[in-house]
């Protein structure tokens, strides 16, 4: 496992604002984007245009919902169905609250869910809290369970 | 509006009703038939046809309100759809607005003169505002969506947790609080909770700028309108000509310079309250204090 962030993101300011949150955070880590579900998954399972990519896990993926051609929701279903990645840390981050998609994504096994705030401020602390969580606190789960 | 398996249970009812009528009618006209013939088929065929026409008609209100409902339903499936869009992709521009005016201050401050910085400032401060202003609008329209029950809730202990979360939110605000006991109502716990909280928050605000700040909250037993709960503070009040005002949406009687807020909070009230078959109104007068009575049923 590698320690780069997936950040699958449609929106370039959402992807701009969220690096450079990261980088005010001083979070160094390889920051992997992909602008919809489809580059997200064919990232995670080598596919599509990334055919022949070397089969390395993120250590978390940032997960919009709202997004073009596959939605967040079902990269999660396909995360989670799959025996390589089912275990992985997904975070939702999102503008939504509302209370479908809270309960949608915790239901199909999001391990947590972030609302991004609108105060660039409040944005910047949120993500310097999530990679402090994810990258340094939080143990993953054994590498072992990620070769299946 | 009459739901699905009730009125499945109602078209099922008139069949019975309506083949009990014919068999009634049959067997009543044989027995009339023996001792006057012609009347019994007269009567006989008048019944059939009452007892047919009445059953045309009820089973097509029925049809009817079917479709009324369906589009009912349809008009509110695609109203939350459309709040959905609103409070995802209305915040995401403002999100860059902020985030880049941010930017701009931290990469190059340093550089833009006081005016500049100054009007960065307001960018991010109305950006913020907008904000709120989406989610407090959000929270309306969620609360005449919400599913609703009917259950004993004691308004007192309500109150005071509303009152403990903003001593603890404020803890250097000096007002007398009263809540009389064993306030009791019959209302949906989370909703009632909300607009109790919402009315308790205002008193709070507008009682922020003078000193002896006190609220009241109790039940007034007199008045045409019965017994109503009421939330009294000594603080700003409001001008009575623009009473009917204060419960609309984005409705503000006071400047946002003097006293914070989007205008949303009385117009929940106000729904709660409608849901609930209630009544809101409110005295008060310019810096003479404001009271809020509600009714819930």
């Amino acid at each position: 496992m590698m320690n780069e962030i997936l950040l699958v993101e449609d929106n370039p300011d959402d992807v701009e604002l969220t690096m450079r949150a990261f980088r005010k955070s001083n979070i160094a880590n390889e920051i992997v984007v992909a602008r919809d579900g489809v580059e997200a998954l064919d990232y995670l399972f080598s596919s599509g245009a990334q055919t022949g990519r070397p089969p390395t896990l993120p250590q978390v993926v940032l997960l919009d919902l709202k997004m073009p051609r596959v939605d967040g929701l079902h990269v999660l279903e396909r995360i989670r169905a799959h025996p390589r990645t089912r275990l992985l840390p997904v975070v939702i981050l999102t503008s939504s609250i509302e209370e479908k998609d809270l309960l949608n994504t915790y239901s199909r096994g999001a391990n947590s869910y972030i609302r991004k705030p609108v105060d660039f401020q409040e944005f910047v602390e949120a993500v310097r809290q999530l990679g402090l969580y994810w990258l340094l606190l939080n143990q993953p789960p054994p590498p072992s369970s990620f070769t299946a | 509006m009459i739901e699905p398996r009730r009125r499945r249970l109602m078209r099922v009812v008139i069949h019975a009703i309506t083949v009990l009528g014919l068999l009634a009618v049959v067997s009543l006209g044989q027995l009339a038939y023996r001792t006057a013939p012609t009347y019994a088929t007269g009567a006989a065929g008048v019944g059939l046809l009452l007892l047919a026409t009445s059953h045309l008609l009820l089973v097509r209100e029925i049809t009817k309100r079917d479709r009324t409902e369906r589009a009912l339903h349809d008009a509110n499936r695609e109203l939350e759809s459309f709040s959905y869009s609103v409070s995802h992709d209305l915040r995401a521009p403002l999100r860059s607005i902020d985030g880049f005016s941010q930017a701009l201050v931290e990469d190059i401050g340093d550089q833009l003169p006081e005016e500049a910085l100054n009007h960065l400032d307001r960018i991010r401060h109305a950006t913020r505002r907008m904000g709120r202003l989406i989610d407090d609008l959000m929270a309306l329209s969620k609360v005449g969506r919400a599913e609703m029950s009917r259950e004993r809730v004691d308004l007192s202990d309500v109150a005071e947790q509303v009152v403990a979360e903003l001593r603890r939110q404020q803890p250097a605000r000096q007002i007398a609080v009263t809540i009389a006991p064993g306030l009791q109502a019959t209302a949906d716990p989370p909703l009632v909770r909300l607009a109790l909280q919402n009315l308790i928050e205002n008193a709070w605000k507008f009682t922020s700028r003078r000193d002896g700040s006190a609220i009241e909250i109790g039940q007034a037993r007199d008045g045409e309108l019965g017994p109503a709960f009421f939330v009294r503070d000594n603080g700003a009040g409001f001008d009575p000509d623009y009473a009917h005002k204060l419960f609309g949406p984005f409705q503000r009687l006071h400047a946002v310079s003097e006293f914070p807020g989007t205008g949303i909070g009385l117009a929940t009230v106000q729904r709660i309250v409608h849901r609930h078959g209630g009544r809101v109104w409110a005295e008060g007068k310019i810096n003479g204090g404001a009271c809020f009575y509600f009714t819930l049923s």
